[in-house]
């Protein structure tokens, strides 16, 4: 312990894996479930919008019955994904984020509910939503609440997770588990600025479905959707962003102003990468052959993520820097165990490619958007 | 101690038994229930049978909307739970299996995108392919329960680990085999009750051979489940098999519950799927679903109360303390040792010791209420019993802390319920004094410690009583008024005379 904090002491067994190791698969897992729950937190809302306007978009409402088919696979896989980041996260991080999650325990342990509930409802909203669109709407609404409640609830563990000071006077309040973070100044910018960037990946996503129908108007519909829900979003994400970077403490913050070259270098990368996806995505949308144009404004929206998600690991260090340090686990790598993970991983690839490549080059060739629409 | 404790209220093991004996009831259906699938609609291709072929499309669809949403998110509740109750015991695991766990991820992904594919698209693909990756989805989640069976009956048999800490010397450990078959039978049975609830809405002409069909695959699991069961119990530790031989009830309670329910299906399964068919309705498979259920959940039962006093047996206490730490603790004081006591009142420390120490296991006035274990206690014999903790019942962790951490949370205890004894006739009241002091340890002629005054009066079993301590370090003296002795020695002496 490096303060007089009540943190909890490190695990005496050794981390079974490298660090750098360990760092890159918690990140690059974190990554791909992000790209996952931004997509069905973002793809929800346009679900719900696009069922409202269903009498007057015909676009609209065919948008709305393809997104009940794709969201129950994307639910699928954003919990999927999100499986893996959390468990590297404890190998490292876990002293801190148990105590935290104890402290909230009764909203974390609520999450599970709140998946069961709002994936349910996902799915009814895939399986009525044409028939009864009236209650398929009102489902999808109250899903889109619990999950925008979960990404607030997580928005509080994780802060409170770097937030040793504020654990005794937490715990003192309730040892019952009913506390939130919200004292802290950063919850609220920190969690509007993912909220808005899942929209904004959303965005993407849209234009990705664009892109695979543009020879129809529908498709070109699609690319001018989504670059609407790309850039209003990220536009509005500058504000909050800056928001955010300005409630961080002191110290956090100058890490990304010249104290600390990688994040300073990050912080430069992710502002300019999002005007490049802005201005690729307006140009793919009024050009005849938007591809090439598209792929680089999504390829710049993606590699924003990717540089968010550096950004988020060195605000947590950058916070964590006083109590805690990676030098300060001991390591004793289970190489052998590792390997076999990696050949299972690499099988596991192997295998899902098969599948994948069994569903498309098949007869009745069909998109992802009805893998799960059973029809 | 390490952590700070969620004080829920009542036992978070419990917390911990209710989240996971609904997880698990439904991955062993994700398992079993995969070939149960992949096998029936071979069936259906062979017999060309197209009605056949239908339901399972049906209970393809069924199965998926259950596991994968059910199952797998009640999977992840598992992980916030302990995380949230065991804190400690789950860094320990993590740190132990994360590599086990990676792999069981991967598995776990291999399943989720085969089941999808698998339910959702039965007129894309063509039969084999379908077929393949209906196997595919089976072997996936079979060797989830592979991977997850060997860090699971680590917990309670980490055999060789204890000493070379290693991850193959805990995950093949003594449970291993018997535990997988064991849950494979499950998985089978599972397949085939799960089958009866979709197979009920099927048409006429082939709900009888569904209904036989699924019933086979239940009797098969279930008629398997004694023998492996006992294999199972076999390798479980010298002292679990002194729980179930009635030093605790509710160990024997949950194997005879297991049992009868399991029984009750074979004859459910026997007299209604396979003979009469026709008169299988909702609420035998409600009923057979409920027992399915008791099965599961008294199995589970008993595999976490085996474990007692540990968590992870012979490394972590039920508590969440280390073994190895309970030393350093006894040397240092709580108080130096866990950032979470913070309270200088004595009575409000005792308290906090209480959440940090019992509160896993015990709730003041319901689950395992302390406050009906300490009736009658004075400050003196709590304190003194503190130090005895682990000879109780065998299922005890032993106190951890010095002095003024056992007389504070002595202080605590004996608080909670100084009732006088009632009155009543002598031997009335001596019983109720034998009760409170004596019968934590001690049976009269039974197996735990049994007391026999034989051959003696109570004026020296009175004596007798004044001489404790120097029997042995593990008796706490009698601190009882002279009146309580009298009335005690009384009941001795009534009752092994």
């Amino acid at each position: 312990m490096l303060t007089n904090l009540p943190i909890p002491r490190i695990d005496p067994m050794p981390a079974p894996g490298p660090i750098w190791l360990l760092r890159t698969l918690l990140l690059l897992t974190f990554f791909l479930h992000l790209l996952f729950m931004n997509t069905l937190l973002g793809g929800t809302v346009i679900a719900f919008v696009c069922t409202l306007r269903r009498k007057r978009s015909l676009f609209a409402a065919q948008l709305a019955g393809e997104l009940g088919h794709i969201l129950p696979v994307v639910f699928a896989f954003t919990i999927t994904l999100g499986v893996a980041p959390l468990l590297f996260l404890q190998v490292m991080y876990g002293h801190l984020l148990y105590a935290s999650s104890m402290l909230i325990a009764v909203p974390w342990l609520g999450i599970i509910g709140m998946v069961i509930l709002a994936y349910y409802g996902v799915y009814y909203f895939s399986l009525r939503a044409t028939s009864h669109p009236v209650s398929g709407t009102i489902v999808m609404g109250l899903s889109i609440a619990l999950l925008a409640s979960i990404a607030h609830i997580y928005t509080n563990n994780f802060t409170l997770m770097l937030g040793p000071d504020r654990w005794a006077s937490l715990y003192h309040r309730s040892a019952a588990g009913w506390n939130m973070n919200w004292t802290d100044p950063t919850v609220l910018p920190r969690y509007l600025h993912f909220v808005l960037g899942a929209l904004a990946v959303t965005g993407l996503f849209l234009v990705i479905q664009g892109l695979r129908k543009r020879e129809t108007s529908y498709g070109r519909w699609l690319i001018d959707q989504g670059t609407l829900v790309f850039v209003a979003p990220t536009i509005l994400n500058y504000l909050v962003g800056f928001w955010f970077l300005l409630r961080l403490p002191g110290g956090v913050r100058m890490t990304f102003m010249g104290h600390d070259t990688f994040p300073t270098a990050l912080l430069g990368i992710g502002l300019l990468l999002p005007p490049a996806a802005i201005v690729h995505l307006i140009l793919a949308r009024g050009n005849k052959s938007p591809v090439r144009q598209a792929i680089i404004g999504i390829g710049s929206g993606v590699g924003t993520i990717a540089v968010m998600v550096l950004m988020r690991d060195a605000v947590r260090n950058a916070y964590l820097a006083p109590h805690f340090r990676f030098e300060q686990l001991p390591v004793a790598p289970q190489w052998g165990i590792i390997l076999l993970f990696v050949l299972i991983f690499v099988g596991g690839l192997a295998t899902l490619f098969y599948m994948l490549r069994a569903l498309t080059c098949s007869p009745n060739r069909v998109t992802a958007a009805t893998v799960a629409s059973g029809r | 101690m390490n952590y700070p404790v969620w004080q829920l209220g009542f036992p978070g093991g419990l917390l911990i038994a209710a989240v996971a004996v609904l997880h698990v009831f439904v991955s062993h259906f994700a398992v079993g229930g995969g070939a149960y699938l992949v096998i029936t609609e071979h069936l259906a291709y062979q017999r060309n049978d197209d009605l056949l072929l239908l339901y399972v499309k049906r209970h393809s669809k069924f199965f998926a909307l259950v596991t994968v949403v059910f199952g797998a998110v009640t999977g992840v509740g598992i992980w916030f739970t302990i995380g949230l109750v065991s804190p400690e015991a789950t860094s320990s695991l993590i740190h132990t299996f994360v590599w086990g766990w990676a792999i069981e991820w991967v598995f776990f992904f291999v399943e989720i995108a085969a089941v999808l594919i698998y339910a959702y698209n039965w007129d894309r693909l063509d039969r084999r392919t379908h077929l393949a990756i209906g196997w595919i989805y089976f072997v996936a989640a079979w060797l989830s329960l592979v991977v997850i069976n060997g860090i699971i009956t680590y917990m309670l048999t980490p055999g060789r680990w204890l000493q070379s800490k290693g991850f193959w010397d805990g995950f093949f450990n003594p449970t291993y085999l018997p535990s997988l078959l064991i849950r494979m039978a499950m998985a089978t049975a599972l397949a085939g009750m799960f089958g009866l609830v979709t197979g009920l809405r099927q048409a006429t002409p082939v709900r009888e051979r569904i209904v036989r069909w699924a019933g086979a695959w239940l009797l098969i699991g279930i008629a398997l489940l004694p023998l492996l069961g006992r294999w199972y119990y076999g390798k479980f530790p010298a002292f679990a098999h002194d729980y179930v031989a009635g030093l605790i009830p509710a160990a024997r309670r949950a194997v005879l519950a297991g049992a009868v329910c399991a029984a009750l299906i074979l004859l459910l399964t026997l007299v209604f799927a396979l003979l009469k068919p026709r008169l299988v309705n909702a609420a035998v498979v409600a009923v057979l679903l409920m027992c399915g259920l008791l099965v599961m959940g008294s199995g589970e039962y008993l595999r976490e109360f085996s474990r007692k006093p540990y968590v992870i047996n012979g490394y972590i206490y039920a508590n969440d303390m280390r073994v190895a730490d309970v030393t350093r603790i006894s040397t240092q004081g709580v108080k130096q040792v866990s950032p979470w006591v913070m309270a200088a009142e004595p009575v409000q420390y005792g308290r906090e010791l209480f959440a940090l120490q019992c509160a896993a296991c015990h709730s003041l006035d319901g689950y395992r209420s302390i406050r009906s274990r300490v009736r009658g206690w004075d400050a003196t014999f709590a304190r003194e019993m503190l130090l005895h903790l682990q000879l109780t019942r065998g299922t005890m962790p032993p106190f951890a802390g010095n002095e003024q951490d056992r007389a504070a949370l002595g202080d605590y205890l004996a608080s909670l319920a100084p009732a006088a004894v009632a009155a009543g006739g002598e031997i009335d009241a001596g019983r109720q004094v034998y009760e409170m002091r004596c019968a934590l340890c001690h049976s009269i002629r039974g197996s735990r410690r049994p007391l026999d005054f034989s051959g003696m009066d109570a004026g020296a079993i009175a004596d007798f009583t004044r001489t404790l301590p120097d029997l042995s370090a593990d008796m706490p003296p009698f601190t009882g008024t002279e009146s309580e002795r009298h009335a005690l020695a009384v009941y001795l002496h009534d009752a092994t005379k």
